[in-house]
């Protein structure tokens, strides 16, 4: 049975409590958007996969939200592993969480190594004159971080300013940095998933 | 914190984290609390390096070690049996998608101080040098008895009644000699003592039926192991909870447990706050007059630079010493675990030994099992108590988990926290339940 396996990327949202991962994540899943927080939108959802194309190639990018962990507490170390990117989200017009970026950008490099890093600048219609946040002084943060991030993106999710360009970018930049990476991927490295296997699934079927 | 709940976690130990991800999918408000900076308790992998040293008043590993970070060290050695309760409940609450597991690549038994394989079918059972000529083939006729077994179809019994007559009687039905009866009890049944030779036999064989059950699962051996070690297991449960609304607060000290009318619990005190709830979970730790101490357990934790010898270099490996080969009351087990899980920089394997403390020099009890190993790195032994709640909850409202044994596997571990959620709850589990908004959320 030849089938083509669409190369499944994990996604991850980072950042202060409030910047809006979960309005990225809603515009992400059913592109909609809710200007309270309102956790019971997203109650239950763990990840969403959407499949992009480009060129000649199609890629899965799934995304995850933390799951408001952050809130009080830390995110687990688990949320990052096998993540092959994650999207540094801060606010637009909220300047300690632009300022705390390097906290959560070291949560990344310790607990996901290989991942590609995406900064994003959350909530553009809100930004006043002169901005919050100087350019200069996201330019100032992509060169502190010397060649971390891989790209910067201002989005906004309330008017969805920005967003699906984003996320096409980001399919676009892991599909060439992992062009030989994904040809080469062998299951020896990894380990493998546990399902309900087939036999089991059956068996339920005729129960109906 | 000061807000109400149905119910209020302490401890990110698994059995907690199982517990506060069942509360928050059955849609409970639950707040979960953890002492400790970190998640996971006692069930948490120590990373990096440097602070498994620490931890244990050792100097700093020197570079031979690797990078520190390369290491994810469990302080409590488990493997997950392929067909066993955890998976199952992994599966039903989709946290299998947070982990990636292998398949444990040996399992071995201790005879008359070598090691050999566990025989499990017909034709291992045939080659293995466990026994002599004629043994083989009852034992043989013992597992294809085993085999066909179903606990529905007294047919199938072979005039034998498993609910009244004891797991001796079965032996000698099959005329199995002592020998045999040990590796069957103690490596294919798990038992940790003898006391199940006089209990009812169904016990015995549905447990060598998980095992064979596992094993048809990945092959090698029944077993498996998390990649990045048993802390991401915690760590899943923790996300469940979180995504079905439950609340995080990680370095809070508890203070209190605050009691009401009756002795019933109505919140949970730290500093001047007070959050409130109906109900509290938690380990022992949390609650040291509502348990009593069971008995004790010694764990030690071996660096090694080679693979345990005679194993056929597997890089993953279980070897259980049941108690009559080495003369003692319960089971030496000894895992090994290594760079291939994520769990040790390259090169280096973790070997874990553990038992029942039985005497007061509880090192000694273990030299069995790290005779075993060869060269030995670095040790780290620990000696913990096990303690046992002494209040069911059914009136103060406080349910509290039992300390984590000295079993190699988590099916006590999986019963414990089944029987609290449904103390807790007055209803089993309904694993159906999350299965049902696993379905809609991929529609």
């Amino acid at each position: 049975m030849a089938m083509v396996l669409v190369p499944e990327q994990k996604v991850i949202l980072c950042g202060e409590y409030g910047v809006g991962k979960s309005s990225i994540f809603r515009r992400f899943t059913n592109n909609t958007f809710v200007t309270a927080t309102d956790r019971k939108s997203t109650l239950g959802l763990d990840n969403f996969d959407k499949i992009y194309r480009i060129g000649d190639k199609d890629i899965k990018l799934q995304l995850w939200d933390t799951g408001g962990m952050e809130r009080v507490a830390s995110i687990t170390s688990s949320y990052y592993k096998f993540s092959e990117a994650a999207i540094l989200v801060f606010s637009l017009d909220n300047p300690s969480s632009f300022h705390t970026l390097s906290q959560h950008l070291l949560d990344i490099v310790t607990y996901a190594e290989t991942a590609k890093i995406f900064l994003c600048g959350n909530k553009t219609d809100l930004v006043t004159d002169p901005p919050q946040i100087s350019d200069a002084e996201i330019e100032s943060f992509c060169e502190q971080c010397q060649s971390l991030i891989t790209n910067t993106y201002r989005i906004s999710c309330r008017t969805n300013e920005g967003i699906e360009e984003m996320f096409t970018d980001i399919a676009y930049q892991l599909v060439n940095s992992n062009r030989a990476r994904l040809e080469l991927q062998s299951m020896e490295k990894h380990g493998f998933k546990i399902t309900q296997s087939n036999e089991e699934l059956t068996e339920e079927g005729c129960l109906c | 914190m000061d807000e109400e709940y149905d119910a209020i976690v302490l401890g990110t130990g698994l059995k907690e984290c199982i517990i506060s991800g069942m509360l928050s999918v059955s849609g409970k408000k639950v707040l979960h609390v953890d002492r400790n900076k970190y998640y996971g308790g006692e069930s948490a992998s120590i990373c990096p390096l440097e602070e498994l040293f620490s931890k244990f008043g050792a100097p700093a590993p020197d570079e031979s070690y690797g990078r520190g970070r390369d290491w994810n060290v469990d302080l409590i050695p488990k493997f997950l049996m392929a067909n066993g309760s955890l998976v199952k409940l992994l599966i039903h609450t989709g946290v299998t998608r947070y982990l990636e597991f292998k398949s444990v690549e040996g399992s071995y038994v201790y005879k008359g101080g070598k090691i050999a394989k566990v025989p499990v079918d017909q034709k291992e059972a045939l080659a293995s040098d466990l026994m002599g000529m004629f043994e083989k083939r009852r034992f043989r006729n013992f597992l294809i008895y085993v085999q066909d077994f179903q606990q529905e179809d007294p047919k199938t019994w072979k005039d034998f009644d498993p609910n009244t007559q004891n797991m001796t009687a079965l032996y000698e039905k099959f005329g199995l000699d002592k020998n045999t009866q040990d590796f069957t009890g103690h490596a294919l049944a798990l038992y940790r003592d003898d006391d199940y030779l006089n209990r009812p036999a169904l016990e015995t064989i549905n447990r060598i039926k998980l095992y064979s059950d596992s094993l048809a699962k990945y092959g090698k051996s029944p077993y498996l192991y998390p990649m990045y070690g048993l802390g991401e297991l915690p760590q899943g449960f923790a996300r469940l909870s979180a995504i079905y609304g439950g609340t995080y607060m990680l370095d809070k000290p508890i203070d209190e447990i605050v009691l009401g009318e009756g002795g019933k619990v109505v919140g949970v005190r730290s500093g001047n706050e007070i959050a409130k709830c109906k109900q509290v979970y938690c380990d022992p730790t949390y609650v040291p007059d509502r348990v009593r101490k069971k008995g004790k357990v010694v764990r030690c934790i071996c660096l090694l630079d080679h693979p345990i010898p005679n194993t056929k270099d597997a890089l993953s490996t279980q070897i259980i010493i049941p108690q009559k080969q080495v003369g003692r009351n319960s089971d030496i087990y000894v895992s090994l675990v290594s760079y291939t899980h994520q769990v040790a920089a390259k090169g280096w394997f973790i070997g874990m030994v553990s038992t029942t403390v039985e005497t007061d020099n509880p090192e000694n009890e273990i030299k069995p099992g790290l005779d075993l190993l060869g060269a030995i790195r670095q040790k780290f032994v620990s000696v913990s108590d096990y303690y046992e709640p002494t209040d069911d909850g059914l009136e103060s409202q406080i349910f509290i988990s039992q300390t984590y044994d000295a079993t190699s596997h988590f099916e006590s571990t999986c019963m414990d926290v089944l029987d609290i959620f449904k103390r807790g709850t007055g209803e089993a589990f309904d694993i159906s339940k999350i299965k049902r908004d696993l379905e809609d959320e991929e529609q």
